[in-house]
């Protein structure tokens, strides 16, 4: 089934005119870079438009769909958005076990430019953040958003623009630094052009998603929606703020951020640190609290601490990027506040996790039984463990030993290997099945494969991490008893070899699973259909705002 | 809370309380009372962060913020600590400012306290160049022989090491071997040969070559090319090289010059670490100072 | 206050406006204040910006992810003062965008790595690493041989002036011919470098060959730039370090 089969003649035609667009934006960027990475993004771009305007023009003719389909949610995107999903999840963790090689055996790939580690680190962030977890952010919260206010989505266009102008920019960010291009902010390294055109696909989400909220038939607003319209929003304000910047000509990837120096750095790890907030916490905490209840068939623990976690997280966590710059040339008084606010954020963090395994009070025979409801168990306790070593870490003087080594590196995969990736997994479990009208997955014995190679590659990549970066911290620190420094900074380098080579190995554990997973979700999509069996809820009948 | 709609509150037999009475998709939520003990949490933190905002640099006001009562400064704090360090290790370390170095160096018991510091200092600066067991490498000489630029007694480094050689300082020692481009081509091809037979002893004294040696090369290398003039010209006969002594490299070296730079030290480590790490350096050629003698 | 919530959650842009007002709070009472308490940022009278070559080497560093390895950032830790220096200020990376701190050790701190080295060690270090330090897990760059692109080397100047840094239109329309200058040492470009950005910067042929203007001249020359922008450092730590 062509996604073009589930639009009407007139959304054909709104297709083809995008398509057309965005052909021509690319040939102008194109046409006026000349020659440099614009020129490739824009020739990208046009790559793109064309393949579209072939695509939906090829469609035109074809029958369209029948009238009924907006008495059904409409799934075609999230189905595209759970594929491109797995096709980062595959390139982003590829790119990042190739990573972990190269600090083991840094000659592993050819000294070429594109192969280099500092080139291929971002690839590896942006690739699992924005490709993996954005990805599956969005696709999820299409088809969280509709079921639980009981109404398709607002139109049946911007749904697509939003999922393929986002995967446009992740497109440009990741052949970009490969190319050399990037401002060099963590977590937001794309070029300017990149990030307009973010700001323009966030802005048409953030509308879909009000459009379609102010359409629902359920009085209230549930939590994940909440959750995900808090990432969206604080996204769209951290992005913009972060990357305001002054282009070097408006024919070439290159500018010059506005900000300087330690105002920089403030806003930088303001943005960074809310980048794991919003992104990489509060969109999947929408994704917890939908699909753990849904799995588990229990109903969430307490409503009331749903309320408060949610508002102490999206106060609190604004506070604490500054934790990311502990005894640096910040001043004082924002570390301070950093430190304090990240231990306060604890509570509310905790209280989310608590409050989802509590949920599952009543369904521990199928935590055991289902390696799907398992992931989401797993994830939930990720997400307590990585949140209270995130507060540990906040405190100043375990981050004097923490702060530069692996240890962070180890606090990161535990957060985003044991908390996002799992609870991704745990939802394109769920819902995979679901679109595909089938009461299971193609391979069910994979997903328990997938869930102990993903348990284990987590703990041994955390396991190594923890140990290399606290040996790191402490070899750094260390003096000998007539009061000189111990160590020299290579014996530091030389120690970590064998823990890079852990990390390796659990890495590829991981990504194995991943494969696994994106294989099974194939063999699924090419099942036929079982009889309709009503799955979810029906369509309401009367908006509710 | 008690406004039902959708469907009426129920109660959840596993845990006893009521639902909401909302229903989305199937999910409900139940009305569990606020747990106590998140309550206590939040208090107990607010009270650490309380008291974190009272003692310690804090909240920004208008154009200042609040400096804590305790007043601290981290960098105040870090000189204070160091500063700590340091007398830590005054006892042992500032005796190599002040003190002779042979005096040093027959004390067995101020080496065996102060080399593993040495050899720490060494390998954060020096070993980048000079490698790890000071074996030297392309450009860069070995320390750990007896064949030296400028001289191998601890003061003679000590001075190196202050100064550097070639380097952006002031009183650097300056060390040029000029390019000997001007020569004919066949002149630098013998007198290539010649050098790189140095080592062995088997260059022809009478050789043409050995009259351009003479004739260019002797002032600074001396004129049998053992150097020794502590003029920064290596000795060319022992067999230890900086750049090569095979005679493409010594027509490289005479085609365009040397002109090696080694860093200045004084700027980045102390007077004593200078006088600890020159002794360091003096020792790895192996002739080291037995104790007592 | 639950009823309270109990009526919020009806309204999707009330939940908008409550969740814009709490996510905004943080941010604005801990970044506004770092653009006006002076004593966020002392500027020393010494302080210069970047040559326009070590600038198109900072670049470089910035396209090759150096950052992803090496912070740029000695934190007031008394070890750290010891092993790297003196602690960084921020008026060291006031003319920086962005800054380069760093979150990463891999490798070492490198914000006083400035004359540390020689440039003939660090073209061999950059173009193999393992030829000089056999340990490391350091990339290879041996692609930094080829010719420098001063194409743009104007307009950054331009645009970095625009945005504060102390560029006067002179160096801005000099960018092309400092950056040639300062990898020329017996030119006449050469002493114009040393008039403009002042007596203290390093001009000198940083690959080794005077004749080609290379990426490895120009990263080299920032890497020799690194913490000596400014002496105010240094005056904390006097007295300190003996
Ligand atoms: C950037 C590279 C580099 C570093 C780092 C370096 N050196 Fe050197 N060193 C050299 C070079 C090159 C020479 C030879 C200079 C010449 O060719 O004239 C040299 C010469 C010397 C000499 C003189 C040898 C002689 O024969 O007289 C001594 C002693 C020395 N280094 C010790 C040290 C110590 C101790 C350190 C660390 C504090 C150190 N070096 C760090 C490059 C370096
Ligand atoms: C002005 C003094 C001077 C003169 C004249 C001179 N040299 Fe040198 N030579 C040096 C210095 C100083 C060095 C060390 C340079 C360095 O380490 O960077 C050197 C180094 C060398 C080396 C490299 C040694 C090694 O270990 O790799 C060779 C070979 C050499 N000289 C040969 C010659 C020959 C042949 C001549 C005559 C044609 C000559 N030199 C004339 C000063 C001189
Ligand atoms: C994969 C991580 C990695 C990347 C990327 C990397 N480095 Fe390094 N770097 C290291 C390690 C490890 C060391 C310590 C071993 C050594 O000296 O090679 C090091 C050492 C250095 C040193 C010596 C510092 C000192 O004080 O001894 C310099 C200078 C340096 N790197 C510059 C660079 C530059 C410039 C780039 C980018 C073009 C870069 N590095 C990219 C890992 C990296
Ligand atoms: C196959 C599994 C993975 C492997 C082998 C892997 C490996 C790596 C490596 C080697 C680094 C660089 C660390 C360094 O510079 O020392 C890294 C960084 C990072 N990875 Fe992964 N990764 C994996 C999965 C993921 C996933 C799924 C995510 C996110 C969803 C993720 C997010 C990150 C982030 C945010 C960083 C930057 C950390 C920092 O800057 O401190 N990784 N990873
Ligand atoms: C209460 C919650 C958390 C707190 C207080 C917290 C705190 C911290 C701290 C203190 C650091 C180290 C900063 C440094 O020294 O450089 C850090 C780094 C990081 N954390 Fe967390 N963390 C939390 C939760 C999480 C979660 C759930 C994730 C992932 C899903 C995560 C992802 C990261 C990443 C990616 C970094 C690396 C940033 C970088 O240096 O590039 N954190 N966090
Ligand atoms: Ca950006
Ligand atoms: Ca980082
Ligand atoms: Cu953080």
């Amino acid at each position: 089934m062509s996604p073009a089969s589930t639009l009407s003649r007139s959304e054909r035609q709104i297709g083809f005119g995008l398509a057309v667009a965005l052909a021509l934006l690319g040939l102008v960027m194109a046409a006026g870079a000349g020659h440099g990475v614009m020129a490739v993004h824009g020739t990208m771009a046009l790559a793109l438009g064309m393949l579209l305007v072939f695509r939906v023009g090829g469609a035109f003719y074809d029958p369209q769909p029948d009238a009924d389909r907006l008495n059904r949610y409409y799934d075609a995107p999230t189905r595209f958005g759970i594929t491109m999903t797995l096709i980062w999840a595959i390139i982003g963790m590829g790119v990042g076990v190739w990573v972990a090689a190269l600090l083991y055996w840094p000659e592993a790939t050819p000294a070429v430019p594109w192969t280099s580690f500092g080139r291929l680190r971002p690839v590896h962030t942006t690739g699992v953040i924005f490709g993996f977890g954005g990805n599956a952010l969005i696709a999820t919260s299409y088809y969280v958003l509709q079921r639980t206010s009981r109404t398709r989505l607002a139109d049946s266009i911007s749904p697509w623009f939003v999922l393929i102008g986002f995967n446009l920019f992740c497109a440009w960010a990741v052949t970009g630094y490969v190319m050399g291009s990037t401002q060099s902010k963590e977590y937001a390294e794309p070029e300017w052009y990149a990030d307009l055109w973010l700001v323009v696909v966030w802005v048409v989400y953030f509308t879909l998603y009000i459009r379609t909220l102010a359409r629902r038939h359920e009085p209230h607003i549930y939590v994940a929606n909440w959750y995900y319209m808090a990432f969206i929003l604080v996204v769209a304000m951290l992005h913009i703020v972060n990357n305001l910047a002054l282009p070097v000509s408006f024919g070439a990837a290159d500018s010059f951020t506005i900000w300087a120096g330690v105002q920089d750095a403030m806003i930088q790890w303001w943005y960074g640190h809310n980048a794991v907030a919003f992104f990489l916490t509060a969109g999947f905490l929408g994704m917890l609290y939908y699909f753990l209840p849904v799995r588990s068939g229990r109903p969430i623990w307490s409503y009331r601490l749903s309320i408060v976690s949610f508002w102490g997280i999206v106060f609190f966590y604004i506070w604490v990027g500054s934790h990311h710059l502990h005894y640096t040339a910040l001043p004082y008084w924002v570390q301070t506040l950093g430190m304090t606010f990240s231990v306060m954020l604890l509570v509310p963090s905790w209280a989310s996790a608590g409050n989802a395994i509590a949920t599952l009070n009543g369904a521990w025979h199928k935590v055991r039984d289902d390696a799907t409801l398992r992931f989401m168990f797993v994830a939930a306790v990720f997400y307590g463990l990585s949140t209270f070593e995130g507060s540990f870490l906040a405190i100043r003087p375990v981050n004097s030993l923490s702060h530069y080594t692996d240890w962070t590196v180890g606090h990161v995969h535990s957060g985003t290997l044991g908390w996002v990736a799992m609870i991704i997994f745990g939802a394109v479990y769920t819902l995979v099945p679901n679109i595909s009208g089938r009461d299971t997955m193609a391979w069910p014995r994979a997903i328990e494969w997938h869930f102990w190679l993903a348990v284990g590659g987590t703990l041994v990549y955390v396991i190594a991490l923890w140990n290399a970066g606290i040996t790191q911290g402490l070899m750094w620190r260390a003096y000998d008893e007539n009061g000189a420094l111990s160590y020299s900074f290579v014996e530091s380098v030389r120690a970590m070899a064998p823990y890079y080579l852990l990390r390796t190995l659990g890495g590829a554990m991981f990504l194995t699973g991943a494969i696994l997973c994106a294989l099974n979700c194939w063999a699924t999509y090419r099942l036929t259909p079982l009889a309709q069996t009503p799955r979810d809820r029906p369509l309401g009948l009367q908006p509710a705002e | 809370m008690s406004e039902p709609h959708g469907k009426a509150p129920q109660i959840d037999p596993v845990t006893g309380y009521g639902t909401t009475g909302h229903d989305w998709n199937g999910i409900h939520e139940l009305n569990t009372p606020f747990p106590k003990i998140v309550i206590w949490a939040l208090v107990l933190t607010f009270v650490y962060s309380l008291i974190a905002w009272v003692l310690l640099p804090a909240w920004p006001v208008g154009r200042d913020y609040t400096r804590g009562i305790l007043g601290l400064d981290q960098h105040e704090m870090a000189l204070e600590r160091l500063q700590k360090l340091e007398t830590g290790r005054t006892e042992w370390l500032s005796r190599f400012k002040t003190e002779y170095f042979a005096a040093l160096q027959a004390d067995a018991a101020l080496m065996a306290r102060a080399m593993p510091a040495a050899e720490r200092l060494f390998l954060d600066n020096c070993a980048a160049c000079h490698g790890n067991d000071a074996t030297g490498g392309p450009g860069f000489p070995a320390l750990n022989d007896h064949s030296w630029l400028w001289g191998g007694d601890p003061d003679v480094i000590a001075e190196t090491l202050h100064v550097g050689i070639n380097a952006p300082n002031d009183d650097t020692r300056w060390a040029q071997m000029p390019a000997f481009d001007w020569l004919e081509r066949s002149e630098m091809t013998a007198l290539a040969e010649y050098v790189s037979a140095l080592p062995q002893g088997t260059a022809d004294a009478n050789a043409p070559a050995a009259t351009l040696f003479a004739d260019n090369c002797s002032a600074c290398h001396g004129e049998t090319g053992a150097g020794g003039l502590a003029n920064g010209a290596p000795s060319l006969t022992d067999g230890a090289v900086i750049y090569g002594q095979d005679p493409d490299t010594v027509m490289q070296t005479l085609r365009h010059g040397r002109q090696g730079v080694m860093p200045a030290w004084a700027d980045r480590l102390s007077e004593a670490e200078i006088n600890l790490l020159a002794i360091y350096v003096a020792d790895l050629s192996g002739n080291k100072t037995e104790p007592g003698e | 206050m639950l009823k309270l919530h109990y009526n919020l959650e009806k309204l999707s842009m009330g939940l908008v406006a409550g969740i814009i007002v709490a996510a905004s709070i943080g941010g604005i009472v801990e970044i506004a204040p770092l653009f006006v308490i002076d004593e966020t940022v002392s500027m020393p009278e010494d302080m210069r910006p970047h040559t326009p070559l070590e600038l198109a080497g900072r670049e470089i560093y910035i396209r090759e992810g150096c950052y992803a390895c090496h912070s740029q950032m000695v934190r007031s830790l008394a070890d750290e003062l010891d092993r790297y220096g003196p602690y960084s200020l921020a008026a060291e990376s006031a003319y920086d965008h962005p800054m380069l701190w760093g979150s990463k050790r891999t490798g070492p701190d490198l914000a006083r790595l400035g004359e540390k080295y020689s440039d003939a060690w660090h073209s061999a270090h950059l173009i193999d690493p393992r030829s000089v330090v056999p340990a490391s897990i350091m990339p290879s760059y041996p692609w930094l041989v080829r010719p420098l692109d001063t194409q743009m080397l104007s307009a950054q100047l331009g645009t970095l002036a625009r945005l504060g840094v102390p560029y006067d239109p002179e160096m801005v329309s000099a960018a092309v011919a400092d950056a040639q200058g300062q990898s020329r040492p017996e030119s006449d470009a050469a002493d114009a470098v040393r008039d403009r950005y002042g007596a203290d910067v390093a001009v000198r042929a940083f690959d080794g060959d005077a004749s080609l203007l290379t990426e490895m001249d120009a990263l080299v020359a920032y890497l020799q730039s690194l913490g000596r922008l400014t002496d105010a450092a240094y005056g904390n730590l006097a007295g300190e370090i003996e």
